[in-house]
């Protein structure tokens, strides 16, 4: 039992009502209640280490968020056991939530009206943080996220990205092993992003804290994750290392084309008859993309071939990116094994 | 206690707050103040002309109305709930609330205090000396300790019973008017509840017990000994009516669904 995160056929079904129309609808409603359920999270499955970083990743009202509320104790999960830190999350809510610390980028979990300094303060109240660690763990937490100027500003008054690194801040107040991040870069500029993603590994080097993100930005998870669990419609489809999942549907390389006149598709694809090559269009009849197996002498011969037939003004190589790739994956639905 | 420091802390900070918008917590208290004489003139109206209702002498009408206010205004000053519904569970500030590890009831306690109203207390005393005074009344050493103990058995009526309607919307976040209503019916706590028929006078007692804040209590002081029994029995009701309030919102917790997108 060494996982620090120990999920086992979670559910998390939410009903809600729906109410007929008019007088007689009404009177109807008081003693047969229609109602809908929707499986916000179907029986998943998940272990994560300590130390991991973990990305969570799917399509808008995949789940994530519902999961990561059902592992943070807010909501309690229709089936399943939960093991976190050791604990319930449910049960002894109070101990647990010492052990971990949330940052939901679309909710502000500061006050408001106060000051940053002051939301910390009473945060530090709450936590019973002692003021020794609390003095040199934080300036350094300040230090690295550099919002020592923003700390005597309401936090009404900060910006989207000057709000969420105080966030941060906030939920590492009590150190805790296990950090929850819910789209913490949501909306944030590149430099902000960066300064989030350098600050997170570095906590995660020097604390050992694991953390789980939720994000639609992949550049967050290439940065910093080597594992990721993907969700679809409450289920996890694919639960493994970044980089397989490149190699598993990555393998194809596309190379782009700019020819000095239009092309014809028949014209190319009779080029390159001896090989598998799937000949797209682009803007116009002289751009074309040929999506060939990673293969390099596969990719000379298409790349000889048409070169000696037709005269060309440019010419590139590409890697299909995660971004494709994850596309391609919700598109499908499933991951194929291999 | 660490629960004590940090009630400290949160109402240092409120305190602060407040002083810096020194203009608002001033019409605050202005407000208030207002709201309560004009209750006060209401009831010297009403009750001007007729010197006894079913036995009770105006001074002692204005007696119970400052007791009643007493109580009332600790209630107010720490349960601000009445907008629980919209702001935490409509809102989903919840979510915040339940990763802490401070009960989230008292957090909220914490989050929503509002100490001016802690005002009413002198307002009420003062009436009390005054009508206490028109009277004759006289005290004994004991009788703060025993004012102390009554005004906290109605404290916890009033927050009970606003508790468990603040419960209500963990499972039905629907609009409702139970709220203001419930206001209305607690007014009800600070007049002699023998002027009322038998069924309101049942509901007052046993199923939304606000006579327990006002008449009940103020009546030990009034050493009206009819009454007593339900004097002495202020502290217990308060007590099981919050017991049972902190029970219901505990299982509200475990229904919570956060906000829906
Ligand atoms: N409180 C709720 N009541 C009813 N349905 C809900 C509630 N919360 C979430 N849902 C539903 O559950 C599903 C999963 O929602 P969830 O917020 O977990 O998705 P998500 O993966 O976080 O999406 P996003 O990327 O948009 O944040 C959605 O269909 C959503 O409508
Ligand atoms: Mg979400």
């Amino acid at each position: 039992m060494d996982y620090i995160i120990d999920v086992k056929d979670l559910r998390k079904e939410f009903t809600s009502h729906s109410s007929r129309s008019g007088l007689k609808g009404a009177f109807r409603d008081l003693f047969t209640r229609n109602y809908t359920i929707k499986t916000a999270v179907d029986d998943i499955s998940l272990q994560i280490r300590k130390g991991e970083m973990v990305g969570y990743i799917g399509e808008n009202g995949a789940g994530k968020s519902t999961t990561i509320k059902m592992l943070t104790g807010i909501l309690t999960p229709t089936s399943g056991e939960v093991r976190v830190n050791g604990m319930n999350p449910h049960k002894d809510r109070e101990k647990f939530v010492r052990s971990i610390g949330v940052v939901f980028g679309q909710r502000s979990q500061l006050w408001w009206d106060i000051a940053v300094q002051e939301s910390f303060r009473l945060l530090k109240k709450v936590y019973n943080v002692p003021d020794e660690f609390y003095n040199t763990h934080m300036a350094d937490v300040i230090k690295t996220l550099a919002i020592e100027p923003l700390l005597d500003k309401p936090v009404r008054k900060l910006s989207l990205g000057q709000r969420m690194r105080c966030e941060l801040a906030a939920a590492l107040i009590h150190n805790p092993p296990l950090l929850f991040l819910d789209e913490p870069t949501i909306g944030l500029d590149v430099l902000v992003k960066l300064k989030i993603r350098e600050f997170l590994k570095e906590i995660n080097a020097k604390y050992g804290t694991t953390i789980l993100l939720t994000t639609h930005d992949l550049s967050d998870i290439e940065a910093l994750c080597e594992r990721v669990i993907m969700l679809d419609e409450g289920k996890i489809i694919y639960d493994g290392a970044l980089q397989q999942l490149r190699e598993n549907w990555g393998e194809g390389k596309q190379i782009q084309f700019l020819f000095t006149e239009d092309v014809f598709m028949n014209e190319l694809q009779e080029l390159t008859k001896e090989h598998l090559v799937v000949w797209e269009q682009g803007t116009n009849a002289s751009t074309w993309t040929a999506s060939v197996e990673n293969d390099e002498e596969i990719i000379s011969a298409v790349i000889g071939k048409v070169v000696a037939a037709k005269r060309i003004a440019d010419l590139k190589i590409v890697e299909i990116t995660t971004e494709e790739i994850i596309r391609n994956i919700y598109e499908e639905g499933a991951v194929r094994n291999g | 206690m660490s629960y004590f420091s940090i009630f400290f802390q949160y109402a240092g900070q409120y305190l602060k707050t407040r002083l810096t918008y020194r203009a608002d917590m001033a019409v605050e208290i202005f407000s208030d103040l207002l709201f309560q004489a004009v209750n006060l003139i209401f009831i010297l109206v009403v009750f001007g002309h007729t010197s006894l209702l079913k036995g009770w002498s105006k001074d002692e009408m204005v007696f119970i109305y400052g007791f009643f206010l007493v109580p009332f205004a600790i209630f107010g000053a720490f349960f601000n709930i009445w907008d629980f519904t919209d702001r935490y569970i409509v809102k989903g500030e919840m979510d915040r609330i339940l990763t802490r590890p401070i009960h989230s009831l008292f957090q909220i306690i914490l989050e929503r205090m509002e100490l001016e109203s802690l005002f009413g207390v002198v307002t009420g005393l003062a009436i009390m000396f005054y009508a206490g005074n028109n009277l004759g009344l006289s005290l004994h050493w004991y009788d703060p300790f025993i004012f102390l103990i009554l005004v906290a058995g109605g404290a916890l009526v009033y927050a009970g019973i606003f508790v468990t309607l603040a419960s209500i919307g963990f499972w039905s976040d629907s609009r409702t008017d139970i709220m203001p209503m419930m206001y209305n019916i607690g007014n009800y706590g600070r007049y002699p509840v023998d002027i009322y028929n038998r069924i309101i006078r049942y509901v007052l007692t046993w199923i939304l017990p606000f006579a327990f804040v006002g008449v009940y209590p103020a009546a030990y002081f009034l050493g009206r000994e009819e009454w007593y029994i339900y004097a002495f029995i202020t502290p217990l009701i308060g007590v099981i009516f919050f017991a049972i309030s902190v029970f219901l919102w505990n299982i509200g917790v475990t229904k919570y669904r956060g906000a829906g997108n």
